[in-house]
Order: structure tokens, then sequence, then C-alpha cells
């Protein structure tokens, strides 16, 4: 198996030469470019495919293809070298990870020709162009073997989503949206690489694996307690890991800096199930695990990675509540959901949080491109009282969508449950030792009640009871393009738990914990990148709810899946029925409060508009005024103040021009005679 | 006499230019000036210098040529050129610039053409010089003869207020130039040397330095008080905050093609001559003493300038004030006084030559079709202009230092280098703070974007504003291309620069 690693470069390189062919012959090409796009995608997926199973054999590929740029670190005194490369890792990890996006690409290319093809949409080539880049930014970041080139790559997916969500320029708000989220995850992006900077210079290496990772050199610097730049080195470590969380906090969309995505749904549907499933947010959360060896040196970092988490699950979850256009509802629940996979990896749950982010990426795929068929079926309606009877209408497309909106709200045998119930079990366990940790757990339980809630009250506005508008009563056609990646993501949503059934395995004491014994390298892997690694270098003590481990896993299970189900039910109970009252009249000034998004936009607006700009304009008149006044006012006294000087200030620049060339030629001529040119 | 001839194709190609028929003149200029473009490209790969051309220690100075000029007194004044690893970048960035400026200048120039391209051909002929020139005096002239072409081109063939900015921009880079000359002059004076040869000048300086008083300074405080001075000329130059007013106006006034020259190779002759002069020439105990001061200028002038750019509603000012942004980086590059630090800011001399000019560029395209440049008229081009849109938006992004174009290596590069430099206290805490331009730069330029591009289309002109004709597009295909490759491989110039950077900071100097 191992000779399939020489065309690991192709996984990412096909998508990027879609994007040239697209981009430059698209207009020529029959269905605009997607045809590239599809062919490429699953060239990409059939070597995921083939990685993964090499990955399984028990390979592992890591290699350096090109050097970048190489130097020395650090003042002349303790040069050292350093070198800049691009290098590919294939671990079971980013092996996952391939597949998981290569698929989610694959299919979001599929359902393209229905979504984007069919409505008759303009500028498909630049649409399937920026989806190849897209796609190649993700991959190559994935598989990037360290982190430099993550970031690189990591910036490029930045610069895809904001040409994507951009993607129809003419109206106003798409250009906005992509600012914002531009803008938004480039303030992370600053923390992100200002922590590469400070870890290359620190430790002289950005590799994440091998025996001279950043890791390795930390934890040898830890042991030789050395001083880093003025900080012990727990301490600087949990600087730089920070840092680096910054970029993972604007792009994963945690708090504080979630606001830019519920404004990215001004992108195509499309766009925002690739931005959501497997891109552009996955990138944070999987740079995280990526580095997760680093982090697992510093249980501050950690424990801010599981409050950051355990709050933003919540704080987005209740604000998802009372969205009224159904692309908004699913964009909260993705900050709410990747809410879920920081806490289960800042507790030290890596593979629950690895877990969730590929069930995640199966069911927010599918709720996405189910709203994208909704949007066809209501004639570009997204607003959800408007909706409702679609069930009849379109048997596909809700049955598809309820498996993913089961697995959204965590509800058994649905992937969701198996995921979130081991996040919210990790830190349970991690709680009961440390009752710190509870608080952050707590966070997470509450958010499966409006979970629930919201991701019902979203089925049943859209599918059930009488239809609320003509365009309701009289649905548009989707055909096979839109049905088929639908059915196989409601499939995955359904199936996906399976690869990590824990309570089971753990209660009847079977070995079917595939995913974790797949992480933990009993297949294949490298040594420090396993889960015991790890958690041998956390040495997390954990306790359990009446010294039991069985009871522990029966009393959480049960909690958080009574939870969503009462959450489910209430939205059920008030929504259900053939014409559904809006209730949220009744929250008062809370409903105001969550409308608003807690006027955290307002904020980061006056940040920039209230704040910055007068700043800016500010400094812009003390520039014309004081700056320059001084120059122009040292400039009027000496020059043209005297008298003499006043006559040659004809104001004709030629005559200037005259004197100026006069002066030079004049000048070259006794310089000339001087040195004896003319002799 | 490979440089002679890129200076004698230049000079003699301005001559023919200047009294060629106008009609033909822009075409003419072309095919000249890529004789410059050709030879500069071939020299490139044929390069086989070493080292730092002011050091003499081991390393070979390509290209070299040296004559006997002029004797003053016991002085002698040398014709003496020639290349190393840092000179070369900036020479061929010179002459593929300057061809494409004279293409970028076929359709906005209408008016006493001949005398236009001559011109260009003139500036190009002395920036070579500049960049070539090992000698002080042969250095100061042409240093010196670049401002006349520049002030003509901004004075004739300017906008509303170009006298004014013209004027601005030739007293105020001249009267720096003279504090300089003087302090140069005067250091010279102090030491053991009868030549201007540079790296004669450096070796005296390296290993003994002043010997003589001069004002009733010697030794260190002489060699101090010079390299401020000299410092303070060159930062009118670069621009370095609070010398950079004269830049905006110029930009403003100057048309396109002296735009895209002004911020794309002039400004680097600042931090060209500061790398030759202040960080290589004085040892390190002169320059640590004003390392921290010179590194807060270099962070003020990156967020000063840049919140400056922010408030802007001219397209063009915009750009040209992200120059005394980008600027500052190259000075926190040159003082943390590192690999990387050095040879990043001498990356981004090159990196930002290329993106400047390629944004000015684009700027000119669509003022050439909308007539306006204010962010506030423009809305929705990109449906009118998809390739010059496109274009700028690419442009844009390399500004922001977007990874595999050059901007990023270049910024990276400087970054790393500053961040763990030995040499500068507080270098973490200096760099973080002026990494934060890389947010401020993408706001307003993305604010921009916004403005003029897209949204729907409102310009209400009396006439259909159609595509820009190819020879507007191509040379900014030609600087996309640069930049990319530069982006993906910067080794392409990056090794160059290193291997005469590192003779710098191995040579510490001790008196």
């Amino acid at each position: 198996m191992e000779g399939i690693f020489t065309y690991a470069p192709a996984i990412a390189l096909l998508p990027l030469a879609a994007f040239v062919v697209a981009l430059c012959f698209g207009n020529a090409m029959p269905k605009k470019g997607a045809i590239a796009g599809i062919f490429a995608t699953a060239g990409s997926l059939g070597l995921s495919l083939l990685m993964l199973a090499a990955v399984a054999s028990g390979e592992v590929h890591h290699e350096t293809y090109y050097q970048w740029a190489a130097g020395e670190t650090a003042g002349h005194s303790a040069a050292q070298g350093i070198e800049f490369t691009f290098g590919i890792l294939i671990d079971p990890l980013s092996a996952l990870m391939l597949v998981i996006v290569s698929l989610i690409a694959l299919l979001v290319h599929v359902f393209s020709l229905g979504y984007m093809n069919a409505e008759g949409e303009t500028g498909l080539p630049r649409y399937y162009a920026e989806l190849g880049l897209f796609t190649f930014s993700m991959l190559a970041f994935v598989y990037a073997d360290n982190l430099l080139m993550a970031f690189m790559f990591f910036e490029l997916v930045g610069l895809c989503s904001y040409l994507l969500i951009g993607f129809w320029f003419r109206t106003e708000s798409a250009p906005s949206a992509a600012k914002k989220a531009f803008l938004v995850t480039r303030f992370g992006d600053y923390f992100f690489l200002v922590g590469v900077v400070a870890i290359g210079a620190t430790f002289g290496t950005l590799a994440f694996a091998g025996d001279n990772s950043f890791v390795a050199q930390a934890e040898a610097a830890l042991d030789g307690g050395e001083t880093l730049f003025g900080f012990d080195a727990r301490t600087w470590i949990t600087i730089t890991g920070l840092l680096v969380l910054g970029g993972v906090i604007g792009k994963s969309a945690q708090f504080p800096l979630q606001t830019w995505l519920p404004d990215a749904m001004e992108g195509p549907t499309t766009v925002s199930a690739l931005i959501h499933a497997a891109t552009m947010v996955a990138a944070g959360v999987y740079l995280v695990a990526r580095m997760f060896g680093y982090y697992a040196l510093s249980p501050t970092a950690l424990g801010i990675i599981a409050f950051v988490g355990g709050f933003t699950a919540l704080f987005a979850a209740s604000m998802a509540v009372v969205k009224d256009d159904i692309k908004q509802v699913l964009a909260y629940s993705t900050i709410s959901q990747y809410g879920y996979m920081m806490l289960g990896l800042g507790v030290g749950g890596y593979v629950a949080g690895v877990f969730h982010l590929m069930n995640h990426a199966f069911f927010k795929a599918l709720l996405f491109l189910g709203a994208g068929a909704v949007i066809i079926l209501m004639h570009h309606e997204q607003n959800m009282w408007k909706m409702g009877g679609l069930k009849e209408k379109a048997p596909v497309t809700y049955y598809t969508f309820l498996a993913g909106a089961l697995a959204l709200a965590g509800i058994i045998p649905f992937s969701g449950f198996w995921s979130k119930d081991e996040v919210l079990y990790d830190a349970l366990i991690l709680g009961l030792e440390n009752q710190l940790y509870l608080a952050a757990y707590a966070m997470g339980l509450i958010a499966v009640f409006f979970t629930g809630f919201y991701t019902f009250r979203m089925v049943v506005l859209t599918f059930h009871g009488e239809p609320r508008s003509e365009a309701a009563e009289d649905p548009h056609d989707i055909g096979w393009s839109v049905k088929a990646p639908l059915i196989v993501l409601g499939l995955l949503s359904l199936t996906a738990g399976i690869a990590n059934l824990a309570p089971v395995g753990k209660l009847l004491d079977m070995d079917i914990m595939f995913l974790e014994m797949w992480l933990d390298g009993h297949y294949g892997g490298l040594e420090e990148l396993t889960y015991g690694a790890y958690s041998d270098t956390l040495a997390h003590e954990t306790g359990a709810i009446a010294g039991s481990e069985q009871t522990t896993l029966l009393v959480g299970a049960a909690l958080s899946l009574g939870l969503a189900l009462s959450g489910a039910g209430l939205a059920w109970t008030l929504y259900s029925g053939s014409d559904p009252a809006q209730h949220t009249q009744r929250l008062g000034s809370v409903r105001e409060l969550l409308r608003s998004n807690y006027y955290q936009d307002e904020f980061q607006v006056w940040l920039a508009e209230g704040l910055t700009l007068p700043v800016a304009r500010t400094a812009d008149r003390f520039d014309q005024s004081v700056i320059d006044g001084v120059v122009d006012g040292v400039s009027s006294v000496s020059l043209f103040g005297s008298g003499w000087i006043k006559r040659i200030q004809t104001g004709i620049v030629t005559n200037y021009a005259a004197l100026i060339v006069g002066g030079f030629v004049g000048l070259l001529v006794v310089l000339g005679v001087y040195g004896g040119w003319f002799v | 006499m490979m440089i002679e001839l890129l200076i004698g194709v230049a000079l003699l190609g301005a001559l023919v230019t200047f009294v060629a028929p106008n009609r033909i003149a822009g075409k003419l200029a072309f095919a000249i000036s890529l004789v410059p473009a050709a030879l500069s490209v071939y020299m490139f790969t044929a390069f086989d210098g070493s080292g730092n051309a002011l050091l003499a220690d081991g390393g070979v100075i390509a290209f070299e040529s040296s004559t006997e000029w002029i004797r003053l007194g016991e002085y002698t004044i040398s014709w003496f050129v020639g290349l190393d690893g840092i000179s070369l970048p900036l020479v061929v960035l010179t002459t593929v610039l300057i061809t494409l400026a004279i293409v970028s200048s076929w359709t906005p120039i209408d008016d006493r053409e001949s005398q236009f391209y001559g011109l260009l051909l003139f500036i190009e002929a002395n920036l070579i010089g500049v960049f070539t020139a090992l000698d002080f005096f042969l250095w100061f002239i042409f240093w010196e003869a670049v401002l006349i072409p520049m002030y003509l081109l901004i004075g004739i063939w300017g906008g509303p207020r170009r006298k004014y900015a013209a004027i601005k921009f030739f007293v105020y880079t001249n009267v720096a130039s003279l504090v300089m000359f003087g302090a140069f002059v005067t250091l010279v004076f102090s030491l053991d040397v009868t030549t201007f040869a540079l790296p004669a000048i450096t070796t005296a300086m390296l290993e003994t330095g002043p010997q003589a008083e001069i004002f009733g300074l010697g030794g260190t405080s002489l060699a101090s008080a010079v390299f401020l001075a000299m410092f303070l000329g060159f930062a009118v130059k670069v621009p370095i905050v609070p010398f950079h007013t004269w830049l905006p106006d110029a930009h403003v006034e100057a048309p396109t093609p002296a735009s895209v020259l002004l911020a794309g190779v002039l400004l680097k002759m600042g931090t060209y001559a500061l790398l030759r002069f202040n960080f290589t020439m004085f040892p390190e105990e002169v320059i640590s003493a004003f390392a921290v001061p010179i590194a807060a200028i270099a962070a003020i002038s990156v967020i000063y300038g840049a919140l400056l750019a922010l408030a802007q509603t001219d397209l063009k000012r915009v750009v040209a004030y992200s120059s005394v942004s980008s600027m500052g980086y190259v000075i926190l590059g040159l003082v943390a006084f590192t690999q990387f630090g050095v040879g990043g800011a001498t990356f981004q001399m090159v990196s930002h030559g290329l993106v400047s000019g390629l944004m000015f560029m684009a700027v000119g395209v669509i003022y050439n079709a909308t007539h306006t440049r204010m962010l506030t008229d423009m809305s929705g081009l990109a449906d009118k202009m998809p390739l010059a849109v496109g274009v700028l938006i690419a442009g844009s992004f390399a500004y922001m230092g977007l990874p595999l174009m050059s901007g990023f290596a270049a910024e990276y590069f400087i970054f790393f280098g500053s961040f763990g430099s030995e040499f500068l206290e507080y270098a973490p805490l200096i760099t973080a703070v002026a990494m934060f331009g890389i947010v401020i730069v993408a706001g307003y330029l993305l604010f921009a974007l916004q403005r003029a591009v897209f949204g729907p289309y409102l310009l209400e002109t009396d006439y259909e504003i159609g595509r820009a004709p190819l020879h507007d597009i191509a040379p900014m295909f030609v600087l996309l291309a640069i930049i990319i490759a530069l982006g993906v491989a910067p080794e392409l110039i990056f090794d160059m620069i290193t291997d005469a950077v590192d003779p710098i900071l191995e040579n510490g100097g001790e008196w």
C-alpha cells in the first residue's frame, strides 16, 4: 500500500487544476466548469480513501516536498538553522479528515448542478473556480505537516470564503458580509500569525510530527526547566498556544469572534454547506486536534478552550431559538456545535472532539443542502414562517432533512447523539474530579435542550402544518443532482455513529470503539500523535458518579437525551398545528436581546466604525494640519520668504525644469573638466 | 561592462525618444526599454557574485567595473559600479517596472509624449545608477539626478495641484539629501581614507572608526551623530513618519506611471540607502543605541500609516498611505538586524515595488475609464471591467499579505526575523504591535473594494464604460505572475539576498 502515497500531493492539486481549468475555460465548457470540479473532487475522494486504507494497513506518510525558505533563527550570536517547508503528513487524523473534506466537496459540486446551474445563475465559471480553490486550500491545510504551511492554507481558505460569500457581488449585503467574514477572521489570524512566529522563533521548527517537532522541543524545554523569552517554559507554551487559538476562535466562529458566520449566509447555500461542514469553520477545530500534543502541555490553555467551547455552545444555541430564516437557525447551530467540539477537546476528549467534527460534517452538510433544496422548493424564500406543509410534497427532502435534524438534536441512534454524548461524558468525568469543569459541562448540557428546541422548531415550521404561502403550496421541482447528495448524507447521519459507540462498548465490554482505536494508532499511526500519547501527557484525573463508570455513562446519556427530547417536544407542542403562533413575544425583552444577538454585532460595528474610524480620521486631520502644517510652514519661512528667491518662483514648471537641467549639466561639465574628460 | 551598457542604453534611449515624434514615442520607448530589461534578466541568471559588495571579506562583486575619474586634492572619485545579492533584485525590479510603466502610459498620456517617455528612460538610467554605484560621489549624482525627471513628470503631467506637489517633493527630499550629504562627507573626512569608494570607507569605518575630531566630536559620538543625520536624511525618502507628508501629495497629483515608479522604486532608494549606509557601515554599538527608537518609529509608521489610509476616500490616497505602512515593515526588519529581518526587509523592497506598482496601475486603469478616484462616487465596477477589477482584488490581497504571494513571504520573514531578534530590545513586543498592521490593511482595502467594485453599479457617465484595452491589462498580469512566483518560491531571490546580508551581520565592527 505504501506506493499509493506517491499520489498524495494530487489530492490537493486536482482541485487546484480544476480551479485553473474552470477559471480559464469554464465559459466554453458544458455545465460551466462543474464537470472539472466534479472529476477533480471525485479523484481527491478516491485518493483519500486509498490513503485511509493505507493508514489502516499500518502505513504513515510524512514527507517534505519543497523548501519554501530557509535561514537562521534569532540573532547572530546564537545562529541556528530553520527551514520553512511544504510537506505532507498523512496519519489517522488527517487521512480521516481528507476523506470528509473531499466527500463533502464532491457532494457540494454535484448539488450545485441543481442549485446553481439549473437556476440559471450567471458567473458560474467563477463559482466553480472558487469552489476548486477552496477545496484545494482546505485539503492542503489538512495534510500540512507544519504550522506555517497550515497557516498559509488557513489564510487561503479565508480568501476563498471571502470570494464565495461575496459571490452575488451586485447586492449590497453580500460584499459587506464577505468583508466582515474576512476581517473578523483576520483579526483572529493576527494572533495566530504572532503565535506561528513566536513558536518558530522559540523552538526553531514548526513541524507537527517527528523528533524535531515543536511539540517535542516544547516538552524538552519543560523537562529542562528552561526560560523562554523571559517566561518559564509552561507559561510561554500557554501564551503561544493561546495566540494560535486566536486563529481557531476566528475561523471556527467561537465567542467572541462568531459574528461573521451568520452574516456569511449571504453566500449561496451550497457554499454555506461547504464552509460550515468541511472547510472554513472546520479548519479551526481541526487545527486544535492537529497540534493537540502542544495544547496537552498546557492545562491552562486547554481549560480556556473548554470554557470558550462550552460557553459558545450555549450562547449560540440561545440565539438560534428566535431566528426566522432557516439558514440563520443553521448558522447559529453551527457555532454551537463547534462549541461542543472545543469543549470536547478542551476537557481532553480528543476522540470525542474529532468524532463530533466528523459527524457534524455529515449532518450539517446535509442540513444546509437540505435547506438549499427547501429554498429551491420555495422559489428562493428563506423565511420559515412562509413555509409549512412541505413534508408531503417533497418526501426525499423531508426525510433526509429529518435525519440531519435528529442527528443535530442528538437523538439516539443518530450520529450526533453518540458524539455529543461522548463530549459531554468526557466533560462530566473531568468535572467530577475537578469541579471547575462542571461549569463547562453544565453549559454544554443546557445547550442540548436549546438545540433540541430550535432544531424541531425549524423542522416543524418548514415541513409540517399547512402551507403558509403560495410558494409553499406550489413548490418548485427538484432534480436528482439535489436528491442524491441528500440521500448519501442522510444515510451517513444515521449510521456514522457506529464508528464509535462508546457507551455501548463500555457497558457491554466490547471492542467496538473503532474511531478511538483508529486515533490511538491501533491500525497505524505516529506514536507521538496518538490519543494514548496525548492522554499520557495530560494525565487527567477523572471521577465517576457513585464510583461506577457504568452509572456515570448511563446518567450522562440519560440526562442529555432527556434534555434533547424535552426540547424537541416543547417545540413540537408549540409549533405543530396548521397555523402556529410565533410565541417569541412571550419572551418579552429577552426576545429583543436574542434577536439582536446580545448586541454583539453592534459592539463590533462600533469598534470598527465608532472607534477605529474616528481615530483614523483624527489621525488624518492631525496629519494634514499639524505634521504637514509644520512642513509647509518651514518651507514658506525659509524659501518663499526670501525676496531673492521669489523672483525665480515664476510658477512655470518648465522654467524650473530648465533651471534644474541647466544646473545639472553645469555640475557635470565642471566635474568633467576637473576630471580631465575634455583634455 | 554590463552595467555601463544598461545605463548607456537607457540614457541613449532617453535622448532618442526625446527627439522622436510624439506619435511613435510610446512604442519606441517600450522597444528600447526591453533592452535593459532583457539585459538585467540575463545578469540575474548569470549572476556570479557572492557576499556583500561593501564588505570585502572574500566575497565577489558581480559585474564590477572601476575607473579612476576625478582627483579632488588627495581624494579620488571613481566610476565604480558593481552588484551583489541586495542590489541585483532591485535593478531587475527597476528595469521590469519601467517597461511595464511605459506600456501602462499608452492610454493616459496624450500630451508631449516624446518628452514623457524620454524622462521615463532617463529616470531608469539614474535608478540603475543608484543601485549599482559603489563610489559615494557617483552614487550621489545618480541619487540627485533621479529627482529631476520625477519632478518634471509630476509637475508637467500631474493633476490640478501638481505644482505644489512637485515642489514639495523636490524641496523636501533635496533638503534631506543635503543633510545626508553633509553628514557623510564629514564622516569621510574623519576617516583614514583617500577615496570615496564605498567598500574602502566601510572597511575603514568598521575597523578603525573616525580618527579625526570634527566639530569637537570624535570616535563613537561622531559616528552616532553621523548615523542619526543620515538616518534622518533617508527617512524622508523612505518615508518614515513624521517625514511622510510629501508622499500622498506627490502620488495623488502624479500621473499613473509616475506613481508606479515613485512607489515601486523611488521609495526603495531610501530603504536601500539605509541598508547600505546606516546598517552596513556602522558598528553594532552605534546602531544598537538607536535600535529601540527606530523600531518604535517603524511600528508607529506601520500603524499610523494604516490608520491614515483607513481615513481616505480617494482610492489613490489609500494606496499612497499604505506605502507608509509597508515601508515601516522594512525599517523594522532592518533594525532587527537578523538574517530574516534584514533579508526580509530587502525582500519586502522588491515585493512592495511589485505590489504597489500593480495597485497603482489598477487604480489608474479604473481612473482612465471612470475619471474619478473617489470611493464615494464609485460602485459596482466589477461588472463593467471584470479583468481590471480582478487584478485590483488580487493586488489588494497581495498587499494584505496573502500567502503564496510575495507580500506574505516578505512580511513573514520580517516578522520572524524581528520577533526573535536578540539585537533589538523588546523585540517581541514591538513586532507584535507592528504586526497588527495586517488587520488594518485588510480593513481599508476590503472597505475600498466593497465601495468601489462591488454592489450595484451606480456611476453616472455620459459615455459607456468599456473594458480596458489589452495593453492596459497585460502589464498588471505580468506583475501578478512575478508576485505569485516570488510568493511560491521566495528562494528565487531570497538566497541571493541572505548571501549578501550575512556579512553585514557577521561584521560587527570592534574599535
